[in-house]
């Protein structure tokens, strides 16, 4: 559960940084990274297997856009396929046996996304992207929709909603990993070697769920901010 | 003194942990409810149902994965 903190100086500035999730954060990146390149080598009109596992993985992403946003879905495909497979394969790399690569400090290697750092980056992210796409496709209606007393209430509560929505998902995908590893630990402490299988096993489910609602949740932000009330 | 307050943020740790379970029990509780309900009108929604259920359980989850949250950082104090 400690970061391996290592603290450089800019500008007369203290920064922190967590190296131990930067490291664990570019090998997920790389998996993802190897996974793409390799499944859309020599691509055919008859797939292999592995491009037909990719293509099956972009269904489901195009997929869902067209269910929750109705125009213009597809462009958004890039943000929300990315986010989803870097988060399930962070989440998932919290079940592999890193914790016997011993770091200075005591520092464990686990998911980059026990790290609230890491989530809240993506969360802002989302909020930066959504808030861009609104004001795209909108303008100037995107903030305040009409002149009236309803209408600058409910531009307050949306103005609220901005700082909420990235806390709420910086949060969840946070807690949920990291109440997993306390458990997990806390299980092998109790009982080791029969309790704690069951309970990677529901940290696997809890891994596809997390990735699910945090994609699901920008695909709901994305299009609340892009389509006309009706 | 310092003794003091290491003990209430304990307690306060164990309070917050506590309210925020009683919270997300209900919530999961009425969301398998509203499953069951949906399932034994129309048993071929199972599947499609059980989806949005786990994103439901999932969410009131996470609420009190907020106390958990609070109560460990309570619990370094």
């Amino acid at each position: 559960m400690e970061h391996w903190i290592y603290t450089v100086s800019i500008g007369g500035h203290n920064v922190s940084l967590n190296l131990d999730t930067i490291f664990t954060m570019w090998f997920a990146m790389f998996v993802v990274i190897v996974f793409a390149i390799i499944s859309t080598r020599n691509l055919s009109l008859f797939p292999n297997k592995l491009q037909a596992a990719a293509e099956s993985i972009m269904q489901f992403f195009y997929g869902t856009l067209n269910t929750m946003i109705e125009t213009e879905n597809k462009k958004h495909v890039p943000l929300v396929a990315s986010l989803f497979l870097f988060i399930i394969t962070a989440n998932l790399m919290g079940q592999l046996p890193l914790r016997i690569i011993h770091l200075k400090n005591g520092a464990e290697l686990a998911s980059p996304t026990n790290d609230i750092n890491l989530t809240s980056a993506m969360a802002i992210i989302v909020l930066i992207y959504y808030v861009f796409a609104g004001i795209k496709s909108k303008g100037g209606k995107f903030f305040i929709h009409e002149f009236s007393f309803t209408g600058i209430v409910m531009a307050l509560v949306e103005l609220l909603e901005m700082f909420t929505r990235p806390l709420s998902l910086a949060i969840r995908l946070f807690a949920n990993i990291f109440a997993g590893e306390i458990l997990v630990s806390i299980t092998l402490g109790a009982m080791a070697y029969f309790l704690p299988l069951p309970v990677m096993l529901f940290e696997i489910l809890v891994a596809f769920i997390q990735a699910t609602v945090f994609m699901m949740l920008t695909i709901a932000y994305i299009g609340s901010a892009v389509q006309e009330e009706h | 003194m310092e003794q003091t307050i290491s003990q209430m943020a304990h307690l306060g740790a164990g309070i917050a942990i506590g309210f925020g379970a009683v919270g997300a029990g209900l919530g999961i509780g009425f969301a398998t409810k509203g499953l069951m309900d949906a399932v034994s009108r129309q048993p071929e929604v199972a599947g499609k149902a059980f989806g949005f259920f786990l994103l439901g359980a999932a969410l009131s989850e996470a609420c009190a994965l907020y106390a958990f949250v609070i109560a460990f950082l309570l619990l370094g104090k």
